[in-house]
């Protein structure tokens, strides 16, 4: 057969594949009806046999490329993932994010001891010599530690409540992933934001308790501190487990130990995501309010405490896994 | 055709499906990859830019209005939430909608598959595109280039984790087999048989060559008279005194 005869004889079918192909791409299967479907799989399998004969007889022409990119498209939706439901949605958040981070706790350890290193060692800094806040901290908040007085109060005064906790969770969340994607740096990025995070928090606090400002402080983040700690604590432990999957890949290559690993990490930086945005909330809304210590610190406690129950405690296995 | 440009930009990789054929797929090259992403880049600096200005617009126009102070704050949150929605959402969402594609993708015909064949999901979108910071943007690019220069099947790392390529879709052209029934009948001349890929190679040029500047057009009948002319040996055509461009429409009167 010649190629004009081969073309001639079957464009018909590539056509009429093509028109289904573009209704279900932009309609999706379920608007599709049951001949609809048997006619689209017949013309697949009747299509894959067209690329088959183009391969051996018409090889490295742009009709067998053609032929491949149809074969292609009619794969992609025959043998589409899941479409998003509530079930696999639920499913998702409440089986598999908290599975991922149960598997990776000692990453997550491992994060949370790089993060208090930080604190140890802005601590320290500022006890041997008060200069070396001005490295972290900005010059407006320095003036105003000095003087006695929280920051918060002039920085909230000039922002309302919700550009500022729009600005806040933004760029928490940009910092979260950033420690996760920074994993792909054999873990540098992650390690040196954990660090800076922490060593920026040790400054505060050191530099807080000189100038009688510490129970101020303490107040201010007692409703967001926990959640926020946390979080990036977590998506540092997230990047860890890429950093762990580039430089020990144990038994696979390199690239299928991170094919494997950042299928779990991605869950993981994921859970940070509604964390932050609660904790950007309390941050710009109830903090920087005056007084309800208390309230500020039961609500920091119980909103800590149910998202650790909630990586910690759900979506466990009904059925427990063979023993190896 | 011409072994020496199939170099690193025609990369082929080998794809299987569970009909058991081999899927051969072209892989997108750098510079395409590159300006879809400039092109998305550019869509959403405009975007930005476009909310930045009226946002500029309205806080300068400082009046105690409530009205106008409000719409300020709105805006201010809405260009942050802009930004944020760029930096991490704009490739995901897009990619995710559009099975692997964002508009620069689009318009370049570029599309993400999986290895093996099949669409991307939800998490290889969130897998390939999240670890942008690290190897695409800013500096942190020539990451990202190097290994798709390196990577046989050009792959950055985003690609490695999340398992997918990036593929170029080829149009192909049905006009030069409509022609076919034309021209019929060789005029008592020997017919010279040219197999697919060669038949392709000479009705391509001859259908596009109109488009084509003078001088470039020259050079293309010359090259495809170079790759063609073994067809005609043994005839009296091999011989023929014929520019290249006249010798190859005389070539297609005779197969």
């Amino acid at each position: 057969m010649t190629l004009g005869t081969f073309v001639r004889n079957n464009r018909p079918r590539w056509q009429r594949l093509e028109t289904m192909l573009s209704f279900i791409e932009a309609r999706g299967p379920a608007k599709a009806d049951r001949p609809f479907l048997r006619e689209l799989s017949a013309l697949y399998r009747a299509t894959t046999g067209d690329l088959a004969f183009a391969q051996t007889h018409y090889r490295g022409t742009t009709l067998q490329l053609f032929l491949h990119q149809l074969v292609a498209r009619a794969h992609n939706q025959i043998y589409r993932p899941h479409r998003l439901s509530p079930y696999i949605l639920g499913k998702f958040i409440f089986t598999e994010i908290p599975q991922a981070i149960r598997e990776h706790l000692a990453s997550v350890t491992w994060a949370a001891i790089i993060f208090l290193m930080g604190i140890a060692l802005g601590l320290s800094a500022v006890q041997f010599d008060e200069r070396a806040a001005s490295i972290i901290l900005p010059n407006n908040v320095l003036n105003s530690i000095y003087s006695g007085k929280m920051w918060t109060g002039s920085l909230f005064s000039v922002l309302p409540a919700p550009v500022a906790s729009t600005y806040l969770f933004t760029s928490n969340i940009s910092v979260a992933l950033l420690a996760f994607a920074g994993g792909l740096s054999c873990g540098l990025i992650t390690a040196v934001i954990l660090f800076q995070n922490g060593f920026m928090l040790g400054v505060v606090f050191k530099l807080c308790a000189d100038y009688g400002l510490l129970g101020a402080v303490l107040a201010f983040i007692a409703g967001h501190g926990l959640l926020e700690i946390s979080s990036i604590v977590i998506a540092g432990g997230a990047g860890l487990v890429l950093a762990n999957a580039l430089l020990y890949p144990g038994r696979y290559s390199r690239g299928d130990a991170l094919a494997v690993q950042g299928r779990s990490a991605v869950r993981m930086a994921l859970a940070c995501i509604p964390a932050l945005v609660t904790a950007g909330c309390i941050e710009a809304f109830i903090s920087p309010t005056n007084g309800h210590t208390w309230f500020k610190a039961v609500l920091g406690l119980m909103l800590g405490g149910c998202f650790w129950a909630y990586l910690l405690l759900t979506g466990k296995a009904t059925v427990k896994p063979v023993a190896k | 055709m011409n072994p020496s440009t199939s170099t690193w930009d025609t990369r082929k990789t080998e794809l299987e499906l569970p009909e058991e054929i081999d899927l051969q797929v072209e892989l997108a090259n750098v510079g395409s990859r590159t300006l879809a992403i400039l092109i998305d880049l550019t869509l959403g600096g405009l975007v930005l830019f476009i909310v930045y200005s009226l946002w500029e617009l309205l806080a300068h126009n400082i009046s105690e209005d409530w009205f106008m102070k409000m719409s300020s704050h709105v805006l201010k949150i809405v260009l942050l939430l802009l930004f944020f929605g760029f930096q991490w959402c704009y490739f995901n969402f897009f990619e995710w909608l559009w099975n692997g594609q964002t508009p620069g993708k689009r318009l370049l015909h570029l599309r993400v598959i999986k290895v093996d064949g099949s669409p991307v999901s939800g998490i290889d979108v969130l897998l390939r595109n999240l670890s942008r910071p690290v190897d695409t943007l800013g500096p942190m690019g020539l990451i990202g280039l190097l290994m798709i220069f390196i990577n046989r099947k050009a792959q950055r790392l985003g690609d490695l984790m999340a398992q997918t390529l990036v593929i170029h879709e080829t149009a192909i052209d049905w006009s030069i087999f409509d022609q076919m029934e034309a021209q019929a009948g060789t005029g008592g001349a020997a017919v010279i048989r040219l197999n697919a890929k060669q038949w392709e190679l000479l009705h391509r040029y001859l259908n596009r060559r109109e488009k084509f500047e003078y001088d470039v057009r020259e050079r293309l009948a010359r090259t495809v008279y170079d790759v063609l002319k073994r067809t005609a040996q043994g005839t009296d055509l091999e011989r023929s005194p014929l520019p290249p461009e006249d010798w190859l429409v005389e070539l297609a009167r005779r197969t």
